[in-house]
């Protein structure tokens, strides 16, 4: 450089800035914004840093082998990701569901959603500089994955439930640990309340900032609780009850106001909602089998002995090594915890699907984004990002 | 469907809830400080027995298995591979790519698989991770390092979230 | 024995004593490590976690921050292309030498005429507003112009040390920061201004020695100040110019190991420099003790309010700069108007 290094480049009134992929506000997520002063002209989001070909992968492997590959992409939700790709092969395969096995995958789907908002609270938290939000998602998290571990066996890639049923069965320890964690939780929601949703910092940060209104929101194909932060009635679970979830009472937040804070608060009381959930479960679950008799039927006896009646789990027969589902297709969407999760298999009748397509509630956050940061200022970057609970991975895949 | 109920929050708030609301959020602070609620895992010096049913690293019990390949088919991550051992085929598991599923000691007709609770392992390098049958067929024990490991339970606790009692066992 | 008198006369010797010992270097390089411990130390508590420990254990991890400072030291230090490396390696020194800087001229104690181990520098430090001598590095009857007219060198070599990283993330810290700057020292003058003339004085020591402290002679004032010193001091909310999930570390982005260490103590010791003036202004400072006693007693309880200052830390997220422009100027700087408004009726009626 001439003059010893001393002409610098001085940014001008307006300018570009590369934000990420590997900034500590960007996530795994490229985002170039055009600053006109504080002010964001326009933002291009760039995703694909992680993207790992699921879908491409899924046309090599049997059925039964997709159900770890399908979790990892969201993998802080993984039994939603798990639970919508089943219900489709369930579909392909054409089986029944147990009573108890279907209580079983909203009792685990709503821990699992729990543990997806209480950290998208925490990446919220920590984008808007709240350090205690950041740690306390993720300390009240670790809660709701032990429960995880006690009952699936690993804490988050849980592989629980399998075209049929569930693995392993609900026990007496766990029922008495879900009861104390939906306890705390509630007590602890208190004091998430005082430090951070009624904190005026936080406050100030959220409201009004990225509004989106309910044309809007429907426009875009925002999803899950940023669509119901806009005032839109919108839930698979109560449009398409899958589950257990046609018998279980639970209500569905929506807010008007279509901001950051809308949003933050529709996840604190889906939060809530998913507690009396799980409380119902445990009080109303029937007794039965977890997995369905056609598969149960071809476990051999003195497995079924030493497992299901010892232990309380199910073995799997041989058939799951490579099952040939018969031709055809089935799609099947799910409320996983960013909102409705759509997949779609299609069956050639060999032991390995044609197509697997999957549509991530995350990726349709891109053009939300892209949408809600034109006009924003630089700052709310972070807190639009955050309030959308964007997970570069999910919308990758 | 039941009905539709829309919410509103209460927006714009007078300057005496606003100082309330700071006076709220530093008394929160200040009572977590004076009554923290650790939940930290000292790990080196205490170490989290799992539950039963965890699924840890896994064995194999060779004179059970039988060879019939199943785990291996029902491997997701293709880590589990068969090879011929006298005259008979046994699994060998490459913890490189193991995901942990336990798919295979599921799947397993004659329980000759086995997850053990052990999780925490290294390696100096890939080609240990890779066990053979003998290797495989025997309790994957790694001696700590540092013996004095005190053994823990984590316990949810209504007040703490978190608690860890010692494991009598 | 001569020798040892000799000394112990220049150790104590006001110029060299406060300036590098009790509040000056020593003092306030421990006090910088104390603070960010507590610092992690609070946080951690609040957050459920357990913070600095295994550097030693029966300290509570305090040696962790020694331990890294160590790393920082023998860690490389990275310039990057098309700076000018002078500059480069020269302003954070800068930036911490005028942070420093106005710990030579904030009075700590008073010397009483006999009785003190540094009544013998009583006449060579004499104050006439209050007819005792002042435990300072420098005295000057006009220390709160000069205490305040030095740390707004302050924000300007932060500034400097921007435009020396050409950085872009730097480069919009550094506006952040000049406009920060702009409103908080306002605040700062205008409740600074509104003590001297409640007290009819520009001097620390009397407003000290008049026995009334100022939080109660004018609360409003207290208010303007401390929320000044926190933007100043860059603690949280008002931790706007090296917010790290957006400019991921404003001005400091392109610094690495000893120049890292060195821009992130100016904010520290800026925080005590002003928790000085604080507790010299409104919390009474050293009175009624004098010396030795006094001057303890004056950075113990700025050492609370900096740790207190931290402690936000731990309860606040950080505001957007429009916000904080507006809350500064919209809210806290009509407060400021009303204490000087308060100031004038007060002094007016209390004549001293």
């Amino acid at each position: 450089m001439k003059s010893g290094g001393m002409e610098l480049d001085i940014v001008p009134v307006s300018g570009e800035l590369n934000v990420g992929p590997q900034h500590p506000g960007s996530g795994h997520l490229r985002i170039f914004v055009k600053l006109n002063g504080d002010i964001i002209e326009d933002a291009e989001i760039d995703p694909g840093y992680v993207h790992r070909a699921v879908e491409k992968l899924g046309e090599n492997r049997n059925y039964i082998h997709l159900i770890p590959l399908v979790e990892r992409p969201a993998i802080l939700d993984s039994v939603n990701m798990n639970l919508g790709y089943i219900l489709a092969v369930e579909k392909i395969l054409n089986v029944d569901v147990p009573e108890r096995a279907q209580y079983l995958r909203s009792f685990a789907a709503e821990i699992s959603r729990i543990a997806s908002h209480l950290y998208g609270m925490g990446i919220l938290a920590i984008f808007i500089g709240h350090s205690t939000g950041f740690m306390w998602g993720f300390g009240d998290r670790e809660v709701w994955v032990q429960i995880l571990e006690a009952l699936t066996g690993a804490r988050i890639t849980n592989s629980y439930i399998i075209p049929g049923g569930v693995r392993r069965d609900l026990t007496p320890a766990i029922i008495e640990m879900t009861k104390k964690a939906i306890a705390f939780q509630r007590k602890k929601i208190k004091d998430w309340e005082r430090i951070f949703l009624n904190n005026p910092n936080i406050k100030a940060r959220l409201q009004d900032v990225g509004v989106m209104t309910r044309e809007q929101a429907i426009e875009w194909g925002a999803a899950g609780p940023n669509l119901r932060g806009s005032g839109v009635y919108y839930d698979a679970r109560k449009s398409e009850p899958y589950g257990a979830y046609s018998k279980l009472d639970f209500e569905i937040p929506v807010y008007k106001e279509g901001d950051g804070y809308a949003r933050t608060l529709v996840r604190f009381e889906e939060i809530e909602q998913s507690l009396r959930i799980l409380e119902q479960v445990i009080k109303d679950i029937p007794e039965g089998q977890i997995l369905s008799d056609r598969f149960f039927k071809q476990i051999p006896p003195t497995r079924l002995k030493k497992w299901w009646e010892g232990q309380r789990r199910i073995v799997m027969p041989g058939y799951y090594a490579s099952f040939r589902p018969p031709k055809g297709e089935a799609i099947s969407r799910v409320e996983a915890g960013r909102g409705e999760l759509v997949y779609y298999v299609v069956s050639d009748g060999s032991a390995k699907p044609y197509r697997l397509r999957m549509i991530t509630p995350s990726y349709r956050s891109i053009y939300v984004m892209k949408n809600l940061l034109k006009g924003a200022r630089y700052a709310d970057l972070v807190s639009i990002y955050g309030s959308l609970d964007y997970f570069p991975p999910e919308a990758d895949r | 469907m039941d009905s539709v109920k829309i919410k509103e929050y209460k927006k714009g708030e007078s300057p005496f809830n606003v100082v309330s609301g700071h006076l709220q959020a530093v008394g929160a602070g200040i009572k977590y400080f004076v009554k923290p609620q650790r939940i930290t895992l000292k790990y080196p010096d205490e170490s989290m027995s799992l539950p039963t049913g965890y699924r840890g690293m896994i064995r194999l019990y060779k004179d059970v298995c039988i060879g019939c390949t199943l785990c291996a088919m029902v491997c997701p991550a293709d880590a589990m591979k068969m090879v011929t051992d006298q005259g008979k085929k046994f699994p060998t598991i490459n913890y490189g790519r193991c995901v942990f599923c336990a798919f295979c000691v599921d799947i397993c007709p004659v329980d000759a698989l086995k997850e053990t609770g052990v999780h925490d392992a290294a390696f100096s390098n890939r080609r240990e991770l890779i066990f053979n049958p003998e290797k495989f067929d025997q309790d994957f024990d790694q001696p700590p390092l540092r013996p004095v490991v005190r053994k823990v339970k984590a316990v949810i606790d209504e007040d703490k979230g978190i608690k860890y009692v010692p494991d009598t066992e | 024995m001569n020798i040892l008198f000799d000394i112990r006369y220049y150790i104590l010797y006001p110029s060299f004593f406060a300036p590098i010992i009790l509040p000056g270097l020593i003092f306030t390089a421990i006090l910088l490590l104390t603070t960010i411990w507590f610092e992690r130390k609070a946080a951690a508590r609040v957050q459920m976690r357990v913070g600095p420990y295994y550097a030693s254990k029966r300290l509570g991890g305090y040696l962790q921050l020694v331990a890294d400072a160590l790393k920082f030291v023998f860690s490389e230090v990275i310039v990057p292309d098309g700076v000018n490396p002078t500059l480069f390696a020269l302003t954070p020194v800068l930036v911490v030498a005028m942070s420093f800087l106005p710990l030579a001229v904030i009075p700590v104690s008073v010397i009483p005429p006999s009785g003190s181990i540094f009544s013998i520098y009583f006449y060579d430090f004499y104050d006439p507003n209050v007819g005792l001598g002042v435990l300072v590095g420098l005295f000057t009857q006009y220390n709160m112009l000069l205490i305040l007219a030095i740390e707004s060198i302050y924000p300007a070599m932060i500034i400097l040390m921007a435009w020396s990283t050409n950085n872009r993330f730097a480069i919009v810290g550094a506006v952040r920061e000049s406009y920060l700057s702009v409103s908080y020292d306002v605040l700062l003058l205008m409740s600074t201004i509104s003590m001297a003339l409640e007290y009819h004085t520009l001097d620390l020591v009397k407003i000290v020695q008049s026995g009334v402290p100022g939080i109660l002679a004018n609360p409003l004032a207290a208010v303007t100040f401390f929320i000044a010193m926190i933007i100043g001091s860059a603690r949280f909310p008002f931790d706007i110019a090296e917010a790290d999930t957006e400019l991921v570390l404003g001005p400091a982005t392109e610094y690495s190991g000893l120049l890292f260490v060195l821009t992130m103590a100016g904010s520290y010791v800026g925080n005590f420099v002003y928790a000085l003036v604080f507790t010299d202004m409104f919390l009474w400072g050293w009175y009624p003790l004098s010396g030795f006693p006094g001057a303890l007693l004056t950075v113990i309880k700025a050492s609370i309010l900096v740790f207190f200052s931290v402690f936000l830390r731990s309860v606040y997220g950080r505001y957007r700069l429009d916000q904080a422009l507006r809350g500064s100027w919209k809210y806290i700087f009509p407060l400021a108007i009303a204490s000087m408004f308060l100031g004038l009726v007060v002094g007016y009626l209390w004549i001293q």
